[in-house]
């Protein structure tokens, strides 16, 4: 059995705040008396990804996701537990675990912001070694996978941000790693770029046989892309497997939108009515008796339309988040 | 042995692409460079027209020989500011240009990293500091029958390595208070001034001034630059200025690695490397 790409083991990182109340007379007081909180960002997580998946890494802001990356890309040093990636200890910063990681952050960039992409991308061809000619491949096929040949000229300054968000991810990955960390890479991007750095980061995937570690927002994003998810709020993980199972575990319901022809009466009998616009109605029913009220609603009303649909994902995920864990 | 030769070639090529990103910055920035550079020339004008102002006032002194002393003053101590300014760039400019969590994730040891911006910074500074003595020696028509200017770069460049060690260390500050730090980087800067003789010989500062002198390679460096110009003394008659910068250089490099180690540290325990706070 090979080793998981992702090892963590009671990870923990504490910060330590300074706080004090409003005002004058405080501010002058804590310069001779600090007051410090300890904030738990991430509290004892465990969780292990192999080679090749891809999992989504949920939770609201402040939930420890971008900690959590951070200490798995050695950014952050850990205040406890363990954390390996591709069996390196990331606080290391040994050469060799640093040339298989790529850590790409949707509000951030590592290309400088005032000369083409191309003079940032020979800096990191000198920084990582990789050989020119296989550079020049593979620089060549994300250029042309991401569509940014007529971008990579002009100064990072003057494209927009989801031509820069491309171009950023051109730079991240000219390095081949083997293990991606995306921080939200979708952020603040319209819905066809964000439909394009999906399909271009399963591509990648695909091609390179990466292991992707990927928080969003955005639940088109972990939708299309995760096989697996982990969720985490306030510090700790409340759930950890299938997408699927997920909905299934916390929101075991349906929607069925239903036209009649004649009015709605009185549907209750048939579920939960969660919303009425004159002749349509929508009912929330139990999964597994699904398949039962929709035959008797044919059965019985004048059904003009009937739609049967699964919770949306952002409200699984709001009641998973609402939860202190999830069995 | 081959490894090792190999991991060696891999970190000066990933230093030298840091002399290259900086030269590529350094073109875009050209103009920019050319106007600070015309505020230096008026910078430095303005400090040697002192001599001319002492004249003035009737005292007899050997004008040229004081106007050189001035200028040599004002142009090394330029080059110091060019070589502090780029090491605190290091860490505030990329937390400027929200570049600072990928430079630190790079495969690069940190010693090639602060190499490579030391490495531009000289390269840069020995530029600026001849363009800058030149223009000022050909505006006041100063005359230096005797000048050595070959052991003068010697000097400069010796010196070099004792300021690129205490640049580092100073370099670590915008790692500790993003805030704060770079400003702080200013005293290290003045500190310089003040003890090492910039404009004024070290014998008339008082004692415990003239004490900390010793440990300050501007010191030595000015003093030997200024016999080489002056005086038209060669390397091997200024073994009492060179010695103590190489020996400062010996330890002020590998101390400074370390004082960033440890800045560097404290900020990935504290979760300062990022762009703000």
């Amino acid at each position: 059995m090979s080793e998981p790409a992702v090892h963590v083991d009671g990870l923990l990182k504490v910060f330590e705040v300074a706080e004090r109340d409003e005002g004058l007379k405080a501010a002058t007081k804590s310069l001779v008396r600090r007051k410090m909180r300890e904030v738990r960002a991430v509290d004892g997580i465990s969780f292990e990804i192999e080679p090749g998946e891809i999992v989504g890494f949920l939770g609201p802001n402040g939930a420890g996701k971008t900690t959590t990356l951070k200490m798995l890309s050695g950014l952050l040093y850990v205040s406890g537990g363990e954390a390996r990636v591709l069996g390196h200890i990331p606080s290391k910063r040994e050469r060799d675990f640093l040339r298989r990681i790529s850590l790409v952050m949707g509000n951030r960039n590592q290309l400088q912001w005032d000369l083409p992409a191309l003079d940032s991308f020979e800096l990191n061809r000198s920084i990582y070694q990789i050989p020119r000619p296989d550079f020049l491949a593979l620089r060549d096929e994300l250029i042309e996978l991401l569509e940014v040949g007529d971008l990579v000229r002009k100064p990072v300054r003057q494209l927009s941000l989801g031509e820069r968000m491309k171009v950023e991810i051109v730079g991240s990955l000219l390095h081949r790693p083997d293990v991606l960390f995306l921080d939200e890479p979708t952020i603040g991007l319209d819905v066809t770029m964000q439909k394009r750095i999906r399909e271009f980061v399963g591509e990648y995937r695909r091609r390179h046989g990466a292991t992707v570690m990927l928080t969003s927002h955005y639940m088109a994003d972990v939708e299309a892309l995760c096989e697996r998810v982990v969720v985490i709020h306030h510090g700790r993980i409340l759930f950890d497997g299938d997408l699927a199972a997920l909905a299934d575990t916390v929101a075991a319901w349906k929607t069925i939108a239903v036209a009649l022809e004649n009015g709605a009466g009185d549907l209750s009998g048939y579920g939960e009515v969660i919303h009425r616009d004159g002749d349509l109605v929508t009912l929330r029913v139990p999964k597994a008796e699904t398949a039962r009220v929709t035959a008797r609603l044919l059965a019985e009303q004048e059904v003009v339309d009937l739609n049967v649909e699964d919770p949306p994902i952002e409200d699984v995920i709001e009641l998973v988040f609402a939860r202190e864990s999830v069995e | 042995m081959r490894a090792m030769w190999g991991t060696m070639r891999a970190e000066l090529v990933g230093a030298g692409g840091v002399v290259e990103r900086n030269v590529y910055l350094t073109r875009r920035y050209i103009w920019w460079d050319i106007a600070w550079f015309i505020w230096t020339v008026a910078n430095t004008l303005t400090i040697v027209f002192i001599a001319k102002g002492v004249e003035s006032s009737g005292v007899e002194f050997d004008v040229n020989e004081y106007m050189t002393y001035l200028l040599i003053g004002a142009v090394v101590w330029a080059y110091l500011g060019i070589l502090f300014g780029f090491l605190m760039e290091t860490v505030a400019w990329e937390r400027w240009e929200g570049t600072i969590e990928y430079t630190f994730m790079a495969p690069l040891s940190r010693a090639m990293h602060l190499a490579g911006q030391g490495v531009f910074a000289i390269l840069y500074g020995i530029v600026r500091a001849v363009f800058l003595f030149g223009v000022c020696t050909l505006f006041f028509s100063l005359s230096m029958p005797d000048a050595n200017f070959v052991a003068a770069l010697v000097v400069l460049a010796i010196s070099s390595i004792s300021f690129i060690g205490i640049g580092i260390m100073t370099s670590v500050l915008p790692l500790i208070s993003p805030e704060k730090g770079t400003q702080l980087g200013f005293i290290a800067q003045g500190t310089l001034l003040v003890v090492s003789g910039v404009y004024y010989p070290v014998s008339v500062l008082p004692d415990w001034m003239q004490f900390l002198a010793k440990f300050s390679p501007a010191t030595y460096a000015l003093e030997g630059i200024r016999q080489a110009i002056l005086e038209g003394q060669g390397v091997t008659d200024m073994a009492d200025q060179i010695v103590p910068l190489v020996l400062i250089g010996v330890v002020s490099i590998p101390l400074g690695l370390w004082v960033f180690r440890r800045g560097e540290l404290y900020a990935k325990r504290h979760g300062k490397l990022k762009r703000s706070g």
